[in-house]
Formats: C-alpha cells, sequence, structure tokens
C-alpha cells in the first residue's frame, strides 16, 4: 500500500486509510507470529472469570472444612469434615434438598410443556402482529424483576387479593392460593418462562418450514410431522432450556422467600440461612459445595444422555 | 512604606500562626484529625417505624448539633454482620460508622472482636444497669432500651377478648392464620414454658418447646420477618403472631385495627444496642462515637424511645400515653419479673442449636 504512488494514495477513500493505518497500527502492537494465539487472546476476558469462579470455589471448598467455634465465632483452624457430616446427620437438609430438586423438576417440566408451542407459534406464525404480540407479552413480565413479580403474585393471590375478592363476591369461601408449596411452583414457572421461550426460538427458527411440509407430503399429518420431525429437531433447545431452567430454579432464593410463607425454603435459604442468620460460614460453604455439586452431576448426566452434541457443540 | 510596614506584619503574624498550628499539629495529630469533621456518618438501621423513630430522635438532633449529616443503611441486620467482619479481619474500612444492631448480634460481634470500646462515653453514666452488656467486658456494645416480642391479635377474630394463654396458637380455628419470626427469635424461651416446661429448663431442656412447636406446624404458621407481619395484619391474612410491639404499634397508628397482649406465659424481654465497629479513620470513629454518646442521653432517649414505644436506658422518661401500664412497657422490678429475659451470653450460646431444631420441625 504505502509503495503506491503519492497521487494514487491520495484518490483512495478516507476510511481505507484509516483501515490501512490501523492496520499497521495492529500488526506492531501484535505482530503477525502472535496471530497463532488470537483466539486465546478473545477467551482471555471469559477465561479469568471463570478462573476467579474457580478461586472463589476453591476458597469454598476450604472454608466448607472448618467448623464454627462459637465462643469467638471465628471458623476453627482445625480441618474436618464436621460440616458435611452435619448435614448428612440433619434430616432437614436432605428434606429440603429433595424438595428443591422437585420444584425443580415440575417447574422444568412446566415450563417446557408452556413454552414449546409459545415458541412455535411466535416462530411460525406468518401475522407479525400476532408476533408482536407474543413478543411484547413475553418481554413484558421478563423487564420486572423477579422481586416485584412475587409481591405482584401476593396481591392478586392473597386473601385479600383479585382473586379471592372474585370467589367471595360470587359467595364463594376464599382459597389459600399463597404461602405454600404450589404458589412458589406457580410463581417460578411465571419467572422461567420467557428464558425457555427465549432459548426454544432459535432451535425452531432453524428447523426449516420446508421439512414440515415434506414430512407431510409423505404422507404424516401434522401431529406425526410434529412429534418424529419438529420435536426432535429442536432437541438443542429444549435440552438447553431445560439446563437453564432447572439450574436456575434449583438456585432460586425470592420466590420461595416470598411465596412460600417461610416453611417452604429451597437449598438458596437455608444456605443463606447459614451464612448469615447462624454467622456459620463453613456450614453455608458446604451447604453451597454440595449444591454445586449436585447440579454439575445432574447437568452431565444430561449431557451424557443427549450428548454435548445436542447443544449444537462439536464433540 | 507604611504599607509595606504592614504587610511585613501581616506576613509576620501568619507566619507565626502557620508555624503554631504546624506545632500543635505536630503535638497532638489525633487530637487534629480526630475534631476533623466527617461528611456523613452512616448508622444501619431496620426500616419503618424503626428508622423513622432514629431518624426523627437521634439522627436529625445530632446534625442540628454537630453540622454532619447522619445516613440510614437498611441492610438487614444479619446480612451486615459479615460484611463488617470481613472488613475488619481484611483490614479495610467497614461500610457502616455505627450498627444498631439486637444484643444478641451485637454481642456475637463483640465475641469476634470487631466492636471499639464505648466505656469512654460521657452518657454512660447514671443509665439503668440495662444499657450494659451482659457477660462481656467493659462496654463493647452499648444496649439502649427494651422491648417486648407480644401477641399481637386481630380483636376482630377474637370477640371474647385478648387470648390469655399461646396455647391459643394450637386452635384449629386459627389453622395457618398465625405467624412467628422465621427463625424462632422471641419465641423459643416461650415456646418451652407453653409446651409445659419451666423457665429453669432454658437452655438445658428445650424439648417441651420443641413438643409445642411439633404440635404447632399442624396449625401451618407463616413464618416472617418484623415488616411481614405488618403487611399480614394489613392484608387480612393472619389473625395472631408472636412480634415486637413496636410493629402492632406501628400497625395500629396506621389505622391497622391490631392490639396486644402479655398472655399467662410471659413474653420474652430483649434489649437493642449500638456498637461502633473498628477500623474506622480516627476521626470517623471520634464522631461515631459522639453519635452513640448522643444517642444515650435523655433529649435522644425520649424521643427515640417514646417514637418507638420502647422503654429507655435513662432513667425517669416517662412512657408514651398510649403505653401507660401497658404490660410490654416494663419500667419497674415487677413488670421485668412477668416478662422472660435470657441472658445474651446464653442466647449467643444456644440460639444456632435453637434455630437448627427450629427450622428441623418447620422446613421437614
Amino acid at each position: 500500500m504505502t509503495d503506491l504512488p503519492k497521487r494514487t494514495l491520495d484518490r483512495l477513500p478516507l476510511r481505507w486509510v484509516l483501515m490501512d493505518k490501523i492496520e499497521a497500527f495492529a500488526s506492531l502492537v501484535w505482530p503477525a507470529k502472535c496471530h497463532r494465539t488470537t483466539g486465546w487472546l478473545f477467551l482471555t476476558p471469559a477465561l479469568l472469570l471463570v478462573g476467579i469462579l474457580l478461586i472463589g470455589l476453591g476458597y469454598m471448598l476450604e472454608y466448607s472444612l472448618h467448623e464454627l467455634d462459637l465462643s469467638s465465632y471465628r471458623l476453627k483452624d482445625a480441618y474436618t469434615l464436621g460440616n458435611y457430616r452435619y448435614l448428612l446427620e440433619q434430616p432437614v437438609y436432605l428434606q429440603v434438598l429433595l424438595r428443591t430438586l422437585l420444584a425443580a423438576s415440575v417447574v422444568t417440566l412446566a415450563t417446557l410443556t408452556l413454552a414449546f408451542p409459545y415458541a412455535y407459534v411466535m416462530v411460525r406464525t406468518s401475522s407479525s402482529a400476532w408476533r408482536k404480540f407474543l413478543l411484547v407479552s413475553l418481554f413484558l413480565p421478563f423487564f420486572i424483576g423477579q422481586v416485584v413479580r412475587a409481591y405482584g403474585w401476593l396481591i392478586i393471590l392473597g386473601k385479600e387479593g383479585i382473586i379471592n375478592s372474585a370467589l367471595m363476591s360470587l359467595g364463594l369461601p376464599a382459597m389459600d392460593l399463597i404461602y405454600n408449596y404450589g404458589a412458589v411452583v406457580f410463581g417460578l414457572v411465571q419467572y422461567m418462562l420467557p428464558f425457555a421461550v427465549l432459548l426454544i426460538v432459535p432451535a425452531i427458527t432453524a428447523i426449516g418450514e420446508d421439512i414440515e411440509l415434506a414430512a407431510e407430503s409423505l404422507g404424516a399429518n401434522w401431529l406425526r410431522a410434529f412429534w418424529h420431525v419438529v420435536l426432535p429437531m429442536a432437541r438443542p433447545g429444549l435440552v438447553g432450556a431445560g439446563i437453564v431452567v432447572f439450574t436456575l430454579t434449583m438456585t432460586d432464593f425470592a420466590m420461595p422467600e416470598i411465596l412460600g410463607g417461610g416453611t417452604t425454603d429451597f437449598i438458596a435459604s437455608a444456605i443463606y440461612d447459614s451464612f448469615f442468620q447462624l454467622s456459620n460460614s463453613g456450614l453455608g460453604a458446604a451447604l453451597s459445595i454440595v449444591l454445586v455439586t449436585l447440579g454439575s452431576i445432574l447437568v452431565a448426566i444430561v449431557f451424557r444422555i443427549t450428548g454435548a452434541g445436542t447443544l449444537s457443540i462439536r464433540q | 512604606m507604611k504599607n509595606r510596614q504592614v504587610v511585613k506584619n501581616v506576613q509576620r503574624r501568619t507566619v507565626m500562626k502557620a508555624g503554631a498550628a504546624a506545632a500543635g499539629a505536630l503535638a497532638f495529630p489525633s487530637l487534629l484529625r480526630a475534631n476533623d469533621k466527617p461528611s456523613e456518618l452512616i448508622v444501619r438501621a431496620w426500616g419503618g417505624a424503626w428508622g423513622d423513630a432514629l431518624k426523627a430522635g437521634v439522627a436529625d438532633p445530632f446534625t442540628a448539633a454537630t453540622g454532619i449529616k447522619v445516613r440510614l443503611d437498611f441492610t438487614e441486620d444479619n446480612e451486615i454482620k459479615p460484611k463488617i467482619w470481613s472488613a475488619v479481619d481484611q483490614g479495610r474500612i467497614p461500610p457502616i460508622h455505627v450498627n444498631w444492631d439486637t444484643s444478641t448480634n451485637a454481642t456475637i460481634s463483640a465475641l469476634r472482636g470487631v466492636t471499639v470500646d464505648l466505656s469512654d462515653l460521657s452518657n454512660l453514666d447514671g443509665l439503668l444497669p440495662l444499657a450494659r452488656p451482659a457477660g462481656l467486658e467493659g462496654y463493647p456494645l452499648v444496649n439502649t432500651y427494651a422491648y417486648v416480642y407480644v401477641c399481637a391479635y386481630r380483636p376482630e377474630a377474637f370477640p371474647d377478648g385478648a387470648p390469655t394463654s399461646w396455647k391459643t396458637m394450637l386452635d384449629p380455628k386459627y389453622k395457618g392464620r398465625i405467624a412467628l419470626y422465621d427463625d424462632g427469635i422471641g419465641f423459643n424461651p416461650i415456646a418451652v414454658i407453653a409446651g409445659g416446661g419451666t423457665f429453669e429448663d432454658i437452655p438445658d431442656n428445650m424439648e417441651p418447646g420443641y413438643e409445642f412447636y411439633r404440635q404447632l406446624k399442624a396449625n401451618e404458621p407463616l413464618l416472617g420477618e418484623d415488616s411481614d407481619f405488618t403487611t399480614w395484619f394489613q392484608n387480612g391474612e393472619i389473625d395472631l403472631a408472636c412480634t415486637i410491639s413496636v410493629n402492632a404499634r406501628a400497625a395500629r397508628q396506621n389505622g391497622i385495627d391490631v392490639q396486644w397482649t402479655v398472655p399467662e406465659e410471659g413474653c420474652k424481654v430483649d434489649t437493642d444496642g449500638l456498637w461502633i465497629p473498628k477500623g474506622l479513620p480516627e476521626n470517623e470513629e471520634y464522631w461515631a462515637k459522639e453519635f452513640v454518646n448522643f444517642a444515650l442521653s435523655r433529649e435522644a432517649q425520649e424521643k427515640w424511645c417514646s417514637l418507638l414505644g420502647l422503654p429507655p436506658v435513662f432513667p425517669g422518661i416517662a412512657p408514651p400515653e398510649d403505653l401507660v401500664g401497658d404490660p410490654s412497657y416494663p419500667t419497674e422490678p415487677e413488670d421485668f419479673a412477668r416478662l422472660v429475659s435470657v441472658p445474651s451470653p446464653i442466647l449467643v450460646e444456644n440460639q444456632p442449636k435453637w434455630f437448627a431444631r427450629f427450622n428441623e420441625i418447620f422446613q421437614g
């Protein structure tokens, strides 16, 4: 470029000249011999974040191996598995864990069941107005935080809420619609729905409409085409959405706290209580490690069953 | 010439003044830094009626007297605790200057060694013995008033009069319409007595209390925190709750039909206090101490505690009109005798165990 006569250079668009300068500067800062590591350069921020997370987990693991000294409210120096032993000895932690896992399973199933048709209609509809309506309906509650939404449900489902007021105006008795397990699961499904739809939509978009038409032209009715063609091809989206919804539910804190009435705690509440109410960071760390391990194992099982390739990851 | 002479004199005077100031600063550096007023003091507080009372009774008058703004930080008391602890352990400046805390939590922080000694506060002289922290050397915290976990109820649900026993909570009529704190705080000792035990059983034999909780669980109580009780009463979700009298009084003052009583088993009485975290810059610690000292003055105690409706540690202050003779406002030894008081050291040592059992019963 610089070998070109000055007159030619003068005639080049300014943008080109600018790009040449930037390229020359980039070659100076990042010479050609370093280009093999360019990929790693882009990965560095993400690797740093993961590294910080791992360091944090390392600290958690270390804390979990120390018991609390009640005379000074500091962790004892001695290494022990006492916190883990305590978790095993207290049936309440197993019950809270099972309650959390059950809720995560039910919420995942319910959310995927509701999210898939929603996403399908949103992608396949020919009406742009209908698509916009579905998008707005999806995103409007998405922009409202979880806590505000949970309080919204308190207003709607409470003893003197809209539904119970309507029931009583019809002469029917008021119902206990909040402060129970059902209310927590309901609140979580409503909260998770946008996440699931957003993850399923790209998977359905990737399935050409002509493939469905081809199946139908070969004699499959719409239901068979849906079952044998659309669902299997949408598996990456379904698995991804399932993992996200399951893990988010398993670690959720606000919904059980607000809609559960204090007696339907999830494992995140038990972690919070250990750290903040009991001031026992060792026990809280042990519970956190259990939660992280369990979550990782479950995701690994899903990958094992469905294959990592199901998320469009090359194996 | 004359002008030059004046300039020369002024210069000499200015130089002498500056020299004296520098010498003073070198001789008494801590004094100089201590009097350097911070732009603001951050005081952790509870929200709602609690924060309003602190602002009107202590923070605003303190600002008027010193010119230092006071910012209330409404971080939950249990959440600020580890933040302060880690700041002190890591040699960082703590996030707040003064912590308004339960005496039990404050005692835990004192045991951890993160609190500043307040023994040199001038207003400590003449306070009621209640002000002194139990089981601790000196004043790593100072108690500021007493409060009672009363039996609050909706009069509409009790047409025959106030409940006379905590056992009313077991009545199936009130299923799903009763509430406790979500960690059992304020009710653990009462549960022992209501469950057939005695005060002497605490803390070695809490089984009667756990048995009471097991029976209570069948009645599906709601478990929450201060703010929840007001909301639940307001929305007609509950008929009966064990809550601090301040919350019940605030609800009543806001037009919610709530009354309270001290049932035959008694009610738990406790104290709150103020403490200052270690690691503050010298001048900020000085003014934080001035704030605590001011909170113990007659003027502040009178206004702050009457707004809260709680008996202060400053002697001789008359109760608010609506609380004269109220059993939730103990002033005399015989008033306290009707209530159940568990010393902070026992609470500190046993509360984690009680909480674990409480959790086991209600979350299991």
